[in-house]
């Protein structure tokens, strides 16, 4: 017995010989910071609650206290945001203009409409870059980086993320989808495999947000109502898959940029009209959509005073003046590479211009009786292109938006006035009250908390290729990105634009499904709160928060489905700058920050 | 088959068990074998294979001596030696971690049936779970700090144990023990302190019966834990509530809690192994030591939600029962408007009103079973309040406050307790939904609810991380519901046989 109780302890005493222990492996133990670091609140909505959990993991590991509000959805995210309840909040941004200064100018200038904070050397780096062409502005957009990110950490950078899309290939035509890099999806392209389907079945197209902010163009500008106002108002150029400026399947036949990139011209077509709703039916108003509108609609674009709520003015701000021209001499002037501006719209078109008119009804392209829109910019200014391809530069019907927008817009009363657009007057109820007037392919009828429903406009660009195809779009409201995948997968939506990185597997493996991958300009990133709290005085406490944050361990959780991210810029400028986590230097910025307090 | 022959049979609790525990070994061989087939590739799993096969062999061991059992019955009208002895050797079938064979083999090992016998085997099967669950740290990269000093212990425990069973093998201690078994009982109630319930009621037992003279005290004792202790499946049901419990409290000493809180990107998504069990998350987080650690959650919250209603609605209950008619009315019409809204989505409300937390998780859900708790208690209530030795104390003179929680609850106690431990169940399951729904305790913290919510993302590609903690609820609500099954059973005076 004895024996046996030696041989028994001489065994537990190899075990624990052999048998590494938590404080063998952690005896590099960190370096204790010199106080208590404060607690770090973190908001975000439920559907980057993995993110938040990694941040909550990486920022506990450098000896912070994280505290996650969690809201499930952007009406209470954005309303814990305006209350301040936050230290970092977690936000993406998507660039879908694809040009770099509007990566910048609304979120990085003291008077953007999403401003960040407010810094004089970033709004001096912001204007200075606009004015430069491509080769120049890189070194621009570098020192801006370097200056918000790394020298102030305003912002932390998480990743920059794919665009994937899966499409139901059984019921939808996939060659019809595009999925271009920054603009929105193009509805009018879609087709059924059986194209007999056109007219009897809807098809159905999925999205995150159910509470729409504006149907009014210029009045939103978020992942509500893009894609919606993308498909409903036409604009005078569009991007291509891959951000190039056209002006395919726009109101603009072509365009063309005068000598010393101050003044941009376009040539419109006459057949667009805008539609309206009777009865949950689109009904052709006979109205065309002609320059009067467009100058109507890029002026209040571009005036933050037109309307209570204006939500995209700095992106117009470039613009000085718009106007109709009656004098065909004009056109006579050079663009850049010597050509006549004439001949640079006449460019593939049947006829010639024989005749410009200012009155919209007196258009008649078949005659060669054309309207033409001059826009001049303050600065040489080439990526207003980029803005005019952007949805709040969509065209809106001037007589009817006068007719609706009759109250006074500083005493403006959200309870009493329904301003055009509102979501109200287009959801089922007793509010119900569609006055949308809509110049793009489709037009919306009524929408619920579940789904909005679109019914091809019968008077955009009838017999050309643009014509939309499918007579009715059903938008169908999924929060959750795995719910949504489930819908597709069963059936209920044709066309998932979201998929989650990892369940990229899943769609491949499946034989119905095809996925589509491209680049984004979606970047998300962290926003501190510059306004009374201890990060919003302490760079060094911003800073130690910069250098936790991990890149690699974000693209590892999503099976490398992500890209590494500087600032909001990153996908369109490279601009050879990184942010690399650090540990030490987190904990140095740590105890600096402890001991000044 | 004479009818005295049939008698001995149906009367045979461990012919009943025998033939139970065949069955539930049957089915997880034929689990096991599903496990060890790879349908996609049409190969044999080698370790999965082995498994298998020691259960089968253990299962046709058992189905020989369910056999055996039944013609030692049929001809003998008792249990024969050797079919004792060949029980004996299905003790060994512990080392495949078949519990069900294990206990039985045990059972068969005493011959009269005896409950501190019953106690010391399930508490020395608990403390041998405990280890051998213990031991799987062994082949993780690193353990915790504590881990050797606290796996002595429980080897020090598990011998104390054996001997003790062995001790109360070989004597009798229904009526009267040995000064001696007075010590011993301390002992093991001190080994119970470390979660292994079994050792508080095994050793209370021990002392009682030592030091008591009462014998309708301990006459009660044994009238009640004789009809549990028959009960194998509420001996199953107290053997995984305290396993959880034991587990909970051993895991501050042997789990590293860093395995189940912090990220691993290098370790994402894995299939389960020896270092990680049940797998590791999409954070890669190791999910066993999550649901270990995730135990203690479910049974605190499950254990206070139940207590606090059974506190609050038992005493309003018991006032309004006692004083009837306008203080009656005023509490339970109070109480119905309290009962009009569904538990669930007050919970939800209250949630969404102060946030989530643990603490708000246990508030939210307590409050809404405050008057089902309520309405058992002054039914009882009612009912006791008329009997004789109420009207006696009330002749008597005793302060009403005193009969009522001296007199008349304790003595209306019992369907309260049943009503508890049923009711359990539920309130992990809703821990659980609540957690599921994001609405529980915060998502990193590993709840058994949050650790399913990842899992039902992985269905279709890893779904053994929806599997295991599905499995660890069903087991905890299906352990409860045993063991209230087994309470009615004993506390109901109208099922006395």
């Amino acid at each position: 017995m004895k024996r046996l109780g030696f041989l028994l302890a001489a065994f537990m005493l190899f075990i624990t010989g052999c048998v590494k222990t938590e404080s063998d492996v952690k005896d590099d133990a960190k370096s204790a910071p010199k106080g208590k670091a404060p607690t770090i609140e973190i908001l975000g909505m439920s559907t980057s609650e993995d993110s938040m959990n990694i941040l909550r993991d990486q920022l506990t590991k450098n000896g912070f206290e994280v505290k996650l509000n969690i809201q499930p959805d952007y009406g209470s995210f954005t309303a814990q945001k305006e209350a301040g309840n936050y230290d970092l909040s977690v936000n993406s941004w998507t660039t879908v203009t694809g040009n770099p200064d509007y990566a910048v100018r609304s979120l990085f200038t003291s008077d953007g409409d999403n401003s960040l904070f407010a810094d004089k050397k970033a709004d001096e780096l912001v204007g200075k870059a606009a004015k430069q062409l491509p080769k120049e502005y890189q070194k621009t957009y570098k020192e801006l980086e370097q200056h918000v990110v790394l020298d102030n950490a305003y912002i932390v950078p998480m990743f920059t993320s794919y665009k994937a899309q899966a499409v139901n290939n059984q019921v939808v035509n996939e060659s019809t989808v595009r999925l271009p890099k920054s603009r929105a999806q193009v509805w009018e392209k879609y087709d059924f495999v059986d194209p007999s389907k056109r007219a009897s079945q809807p098809l159905i197209v999925h999205q995150q947000i159910a509470s729409l902010t504006s149907l009014d163009p210029i009045k939103g500008n978020d992942g509500s109502i893009n894609t919606l106002n993308t498909n409903m108002y036409v604009r005078l150029v569009n991007l291509t898959d891959d951000d190039k400026v056209v002006s395919d399947g726009s109101l603009s036949l072509n365009h063309a940029i005068a000598e010393g990139s101050k003044d941009y011209y376009f040539l419109l077509r006459d057949d667009i009209h805008f539609a309206a709703v009777n009865n949950k039916k689109a009904v052709d108003t006979g109205e065309r959509v002609g320059a009067e509108d467009v100058v109507f609609s890029l002026n209040r674009a571009k005036d933050q005073k037109s309307v209570p709520d204006h939500r995209t003015y700095s992106l117009h701000e470039n613009m000085d003046s718009i106007s109709i021209i009656n004098d065909l001499s004009e056109l006579d002037g050079k663009t850049a590479d010597g050509k006549t501006i004439r001949k640079a719209l006449e460019a593939g078109i049947n006829g010639e211009i024989k005749q410009l008119v200012t009155d919209k009804t007196q258009a008649n392209n078949e005659s060669g009786a054309y309207q033409v829109v001059k826009i001049t910019t303050v600065n040489p200014f080439p990526q207003v292109l980029n803005y005019l391809a952007h949805q709040s530069a969509g065209i809106v019907s001037k007589k009817q938006v006068e007719s609706i927008n009759t109250y006074d817009v500083a005493n403006f009363d959200i309870n009493k006035d329904v301003p055009y657009g509102d979501q109200r007057t287009i959801t089922e109820g007793a509010s119900y009250n569609n006055h949308l007037y809509a110049s793009g392919p489709y037009i919306l009828t009524y929408k619920n908390d579940y789904e909005a429903h679109f019914v091809k406009n019968p008077a955009y660009m009838p017999g050309t290729e643009n014509e939309a195809k499918v007579n009715e779009i059903v938008v169908k409201f999924i929060q959750d990105a795995d719910s949504a995948l489930s819908a597709l997968r069963n059936g209920e939506i044709h066309i998932f634009n979201g998929v989650p990185e990892t369940k990229y597997n899943l769609v491949k493996e499946d034989k119905k499904l095809t996925l589509q991958q491209n680049k984004s300009n979606g970047v998300s990133y962290l926003a501190f709160n510059m306004k009374g709290r201890e990060v919003s005085k302490s760079v060094a406490l911003r800073k130690a928060i910069l250098y936790s944050v991990n890149q690699d361990e974000f693209i590892s959780f999503y099976q490398g489905n992500k890209m590494k991210a500087v600032s909001t810029v990153s996908p369109l400028v490279d601009t050879g700058l990184k942010v690399v986590a650090d540990s030490k230097k987190a904990k140095e910025f740590l105890n600096e920050y402890l001991s000044n307090k | 088959m004479t009818t005295q022959q049939e008698f001995a049979l149906k009367q045979s609790q461990q012919y009943k068990n025998a033939n139970f525990s065949v069955c539930l070994s049957f089915a997880l061989t034929l689990l096991f074998l599903f496990n060890a087939y790879d349908f996609a590739q049409g190969t044999w799993n080698f370790v999965w294979g082995i498994v298998t096969a020691a259960y089968f062999v253990i299962s046709i061991l058992q189905g020989a001596i369910a056999l055996l059992l039944k013609k030692d019955l049929l001809t003998y009208g008792a249990i024969q030696k050797r079919t004792r002895l060949l029980s004996a050797v299905q003790l060994l079938s512990l080392f495949a971690g078949n519990l069900f064979t294990a206990a039985f083999a045990f059972r068969m090992l005493k011959k009269k049936d005896s409950i501190e016998y019953t106690l010391a085997y399930y508490m020395f099967l608990t403390q041998f779970l405990v280890f051998a669950i213990s031991l799987f740290n062994l082949f993780k990269p690193y353990v915790s700090n504590l881990f050797m000093p606290a796996m002595i212990l429980l080897i020090f425990a598990m011998v104390i144990e054996l001997f003790l069973v062995i001790i109360l093998a070989k004597t009798d201690v229904e009526q009267g023990v040995k000064p001696l078994l007075k010590w011993l009982g301390i002992i093991v109630f001190l080994t119970g302190l470390t979660g292994n319930v079994f050792g508080l009621i095994l050793g209370y037992s021990l002392v009682m019966k030592s030091r008591s003279n009462d014998a309708s005290t301990i006459d009660k004792w044994n009238q009640f834990w004789m009809s549990m202790t028959n009960n194998f499946t509420a001996m199953l049901g107290f053997l995984f509530v305290f396993l959880m419990l034991a587990i909970s409290i051993a895991s501050y000493g042997t789990f590293v809690s860093s395995f189940a809180t912090e990220n691993d990107y290098g370790a994402l998504l894995l299939e389960p192994s020896l270092a990680h069990p049940f797998g590791t998350d999409n954070f890669g987080r190791d999910v066993f030591s999550r649901i270990v650690f995730g135990a203690r959650i479910s049974l605190v919250v499950g254990l206070l939600t139940t207590l606090i209603p059974l506190v609050i609605g038992g005493f309003l209950g018991a006032i309004s029962g006692y004083y009837q008619k306008s203080i009656d009315n005023i509490i339970m019409r109070c109480l119905d408007v309290l009962y009009a809204v569904p538990g669930i989505l007050l919970a939800i409300a209250i949630i969404a009103a102060f946030g989530s937390s643990t603490f708000n998780l246990i508030i939210a859900l307590s409050v809404g079973s405050i008057p089902t708790y309520a309405r058992t208690m002054r039914a009882n209530v009612l009912i006791v309040s008329n009997l004789e030795f109420v009207e006696a104390a009330k002749a008597l003179g005793e302060n009403e406050w005193k009969i009522i929680f001296k007199q008349i609850v304790p003595n209306a106690f019992a369907p309260m307790i049943v009503k508890a431990s049923l009711t359990i169940g539920s309130a992990v399951i809703a821990t659980s939904s609540l957690s599921f729904l994001g609405l529980g305790v915060e998502p990193h913290i590993p709840e058994w609810g949050n650790i399913l919510k990842i899992g039902s993302m992985y269905l279709e590609t890893n779904p053994h991380l929806a599997i295991f903690p599905g499995i660890a609820i069903i087991l905890l609500v299906l352990s409860f519901n045993f063991l209230g099954d087994g309470l009615r059973d004993a506390l109901d005076p109208k099922l006395d046989s």
